[in-house]
């Protein structure tokens, strides 16, 4: 059973408070994606999880063994860089193989695991050629081959697919899926890609500033945010959010409705304003009001909705949709 | 795994044990030893009395003036040459390349075998120079034979043997210098001569601040060279201190011999460390 | 190429070769002559080309000397290499990879290393103690110990362009430190080693100052002090003494040839801010 257990993590670096105090639980075999903007602190916890970094205080549990002082190789972990760091003078085969090689396993086992490995990312072509003769996303793969071959109980993913290009990067987004779906392993995915976040993960985190905002299902954090960094967070375009009137006669000190949630209309509705600016998508559009009360709003509507910038328009929030939250 | 564990430092003490004992342990005695009279078994400490014996006698303090004479002299002139030829030799010449290699050979060769040759090419009466000079009808001077010009022939040498690696160095330097200034320039109607003083030698300062170090550091030291063509001589008109403590050190005078290291470090230091200082602080900033 | 540059570019020639070449040709021609038309110092050719017999006296000169001063020179300069190149990469890998409070103070031992000169008579007190005066390996520790900081800052600066997620993925791969440095970040070293292999070793092989302190005595000898010693010795057989130079020039000329653009690039590195 290859749980993941952070306790009361805290981390430093010179007086300066990065992590304070993460509580985190990760279930065995789920897929478990840690977002939120870039310095929130995701690669310092990950690493910490990894063992490449020492927590300033706290535990670590994986598989219920305590490895808070355990090195990285003792943790049954494995690890995919962003920049992929393969090592450029070693072939494809002596990359993927390294570790095992390192934990002197016999040659004709390295070779069997190497070639599963490759089978399975079909990188089987690729084997004799050097990192710098692959492309971006091969050098992806043969990345995620070094991680598979070892057998870990715990995949660590930092942000891998950010150096690819869009097509490329949906593409692999489906391979590490069913990846997941066929290793049944653990994994624990860093990105700020919350797109990447909504469609691969059992169970998103989401961090800022050094602590957890909240842990859910993505359609958990999508429905019910429970803090405004998350219900602006989670969701594009962000969702509208609204200190004021509209928020007080609920008690809440923020409104917020997504511009999905919002009905539009030419004749009636709740709020009257004017059109500001149009993004048309294709299938969707995206328009931008001004609403007096309010400040702007941005709502999504069909593709085929007719609008001019300049005009009235009124817009209503869909029934129990709408969000209370305090801050 | 803190950055203790995996990158520990006994990584260091192979060859850092080395340059503890034999390069920092002497240099750290020699305050003391300098202190002393000293035949290498016994010490008697009789405090300044080298020093004071240092700057009384004026063949050793020839030697320091020439010390810094010398350096001055040659690195001034390596860093002036080597900009021109640099600037010569990246114009896209005819053969510039092989230029580059016939000037940047000497920096290889021996320097004992160097001013060997030389001590031959420069003899007075039958040298290669004089005799190409009497062609064009000068009668040349008595190159190392004459005490007000020995050191300075044997800087003429120094120049010509280091002079390439200089080049190399402005050539690298030039390299990293965008064309879009020059361009710039250009369109600002900039002549040749203004481009080279107030684009190529400000922007070449990394270069210039590399050549003169280096050269001041190597010149302030230099032994070699005068040891293979005068011996300090003739009297001790091209003395250095690094020949001084050479002749000290044969005649059996280690603590006096210890105390002009001492002066030569001394020296070193605070001539190449303000320099280093102000070279940093009027960096250019790009 | 405009015309200016082709009539710069021959100017420039005729001057190169005649300030730069010349000093070659004559050292050339003088060590293939007789020793009384050597004696002229002239650039005129030989009347007869002696190269054969003046290159055997050479050899022959003093029982042998010349070969056991290259067997000597080809010792200490191959055992001090060795030594310095992984040593060097080792020091330059820990101090670029590991930031301390130490740095500053280990920096300031590095740039001592290039600027200070070594304070030689308390150096050979130490070397007879350690009972290393007048030996061949004490002779390759003192070039190891000169020769270190250049070759740490090379590496250092070199190092520093190795990305660090390399050196964690091979932790994450259960590599141990060592194995970190030998079997990931070494391999990556070659060209710069290659570089302050050759610039050490020119160093290190045309050295005259160290030997003539720390290696005294027949038996050790080196190149450098072959040709010191001939010039007393040769002073009337000029011919045998530039026999003596060239064969001195030789090995640099050879890895010249070979490595002209390694070389280069390591005496050169630093011009491009370092
Ligand atoms: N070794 C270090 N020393 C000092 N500060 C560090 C160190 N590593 C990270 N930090 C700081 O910790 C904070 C969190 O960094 P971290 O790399 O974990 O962010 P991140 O969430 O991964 O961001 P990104 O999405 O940009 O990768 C940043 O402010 C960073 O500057
Ligand atoms: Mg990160």
């Amino acid at each position: 059973m290859a749980s993941v257990k952070l306790k009361n993590i805290h981390k430093e670096f010179n007086g300066v408070k990065i992590l304070k105090g993460i509580d985190l639980d990760v279930n065995d075999g789920e897929f478990c994606v840690f977002v939120g903007p870039s310095g929130c602190g995701k690669s310092t916890l990950l690493r910490i999880i990894s063992g490449l970094d020492d927590a300033s205080s706290g535990e670590i549990e994986i598989a219920d063994k305590d490895v808070t002082h355990a090195d990285p190789i003792d943790r049954g972990i494995a690890m995919v860089f962003q920049s992929y760091a393969l090592y450029p003078h070693l072939t494809v085969r002596d990359n993927i193989g390294f570790g095992l090689s390192l934990a002197k396993r016999p040659k004709n086992e390295i070779n069997e695991r190497v070639n599963t490995a490759a089978k399975m990312l079909q990188l089987e072509a690729l084997l004799d050629r050097k990192p710098k003769d692959l492309s971006g996303g091969q050098r992806q793969r043969v990345a995620i081959g070094r991680a598979i071959v070892r057998n870990p109980e715990v995949f660590l993913f930092d942000e891998p697919l950010s150096n690819l290009d869009a097509a490329l990067r949906s593409k692999m987004r489906l391979e590490l899926t069913e990846l997941h779906a066929e290793l049944n392993a653990t994994m624990i995915y860093v990105t700020h890609d919350q797109i990447e976040a909504m469609t691969m993960a059992d169970k998103i985190v989401v961090l800022n500033a050094g602590h957890v905002e909240q842990v859910g299902t993505p359609m958990e954090l999508y429905h019910h945010p429970k803090t405004p960094f998350v219900a602006g967070f989670i969701g594009s375009p962000k969702m509208n959010l609204f200190e004021g009137q509209t928020a007080q006669e609920h008690g809440a000190d923020i409104y917020g409705i997504r511009p999905e949630h919002l009905t539009l209309s030419t004749q009636t509705g709740k709020w009257q304003g004017v059109i500001k600016h149009i993004e048309h998508l294709g299938a969707d559009v995206i328009v931008h009001i001004q609403v007096q009360a309010l400040g702007t709003l941005v709502a999504r509507a069909d593709g085929d909705f007719a609008v001019t910038t300049g005009s009235e328009i009124y817009a209503t929030p869909q029934q129990g949709r709408e969000h209370f939250l305090s801050k | 795994m803190k950055s203790s564990r995996s990158y520990p430092y006994w990584f260091i003490l192979p060859s850092g044990l080395i340059y503890l004992v034999l390069f920092l342990v002497p240099t750290v005695t020699a305050f003391w030893f300098s202190l002393t009279q000293w035949d290498l078994f016994e010490t008697r400490f009789i405090g300044l009395e080298n020093y004071s014996q240092f700057f009384q006698e004026p063949f050793l303090i020839t030697g320091a003036v020439n010390t810094v004479v010398f350096g001055a002299v040659t690195s001034i002139a390596k860093s002036i040459l080597g900009l021109l030829l640099a600037v010569l030799l990246t114009s896209g010449l005819l053969g510039q390349s092989f230029l580059r290699t016939l000037i940047f050979f000497p920096v290889l060769v021996s320097t004992v075998g160097i001013g060997i040759a030389f001590t031959e090419i420069m003899h007075p009466a039958r040298g290669m120079i004089n005799v190409g000079l009497s062609y064009l009808g000068i009668h040349g001077p008595a190159w190392l034979i004459d005490p007000h010009l020995a050191l300075f022939s044997v800087a003429l040498v120094d120049v010509w043997k280091g002079v390439g690696l200089a080049t190399l160095i402005y050539i690298a330097g030039l390299a990293t210098i965008s064309s879009d200034y020059y361009e710039a320039a250009r369109i600002d109607g900039a002549t040749k001569l203004q481009m080279f003083f107030r684009i190529t030698v400000p922007l070449v300062r990394p270069a210039t601040v590399t050549v003169v170090t280096l050269s001041l550091i190597s010149g302030l030291r230099s032994f070699d060279l005068i040891w293979a063509m005068t011996k300090g001589g003739p009297g001790f008109s091209s003395d250095v201190l690094a020949s001084v403590i050479y002749k000290q050190y044969q005649a059996g005078f280690y603590g006096l011999s210890t105390a002009g290291n001492i002066i030569l470090f001394v020296l070193v230091a605070l001539i190449v460390v303000p320099l280093t200082y102000w070279f940093n602080r009027r960096e250019v900033d790009l | 190429m405009k015309r200016q540059q082709v009539i710069i570019g021959i100017v420039a020639l005729v001057l190169g070769v005649l300030l730069f070449a010349t000093p070659f040709m004559f050292i050339g021609i003088t060590a293939v002559k007789s020793a009384a038309e050597a004696s002229h110092l002239g650039l005129s050719l030989p009347s007869k080309w002696l190269f054969w017999e003046n290159f055997m006296a050479v050899i022959k000169a003093r029982n042998y000397m010349l070969l056991l001063a290259y067997f000597n020179s080809t010792v200490i300069t191959v055992g001090a290499i060795s030594l310095l190149a992984v040593s060097a990469a080792m020091i330059g890998y820990v101090i670029q990879r590991r930031p301390s409070k130490w740095n500053g103070f280990i920096y300031a031992l590095i740039l001592a290393g290039l600027m200070i000169p070594p304070a030689v008579v308390p150096t050979i007190w130490l070397l007879k103690e350690l009972h290393l005066f007048k030996t061949l390996h004490g002779m390759i520790l003192i070039q190891v110990a000169y020769g270190l900081s250049f070759s740490v800052l090379l590496f250092r600066s070199f190092i520093a362009s190795i990305p660090r997620d390399l050196d964690e993925a091979a932790i994450i791969d259960g590599a141990k430190p060592w194995q970190v440095f030998f079997k990931v970040i070494l391999p990556l070293l070659k060209p710069i080693t290659i570089t302050v292999v050759l610039v050490q070793s020119v160093t290190i092989f045309n050295d005259f100052t160290n030997p003539l302190y720390y290696l005294p005595g027949k038996d050790n000898v080196t190149v450098q002090l072959t040709l010191y010693n001939f010039q007393s010795q040769f002073s009337s057989q000029m011919n045998l003494l530039f026999m003596n130079i060239l064969l001195v020039t030789i090995p640099p000329l050879i890895m010249f040839i070979f490595f002209n653009k390694q070389i280069v690039k390591g005496m050169t590195a630093g011009a491009v801010k370092g």
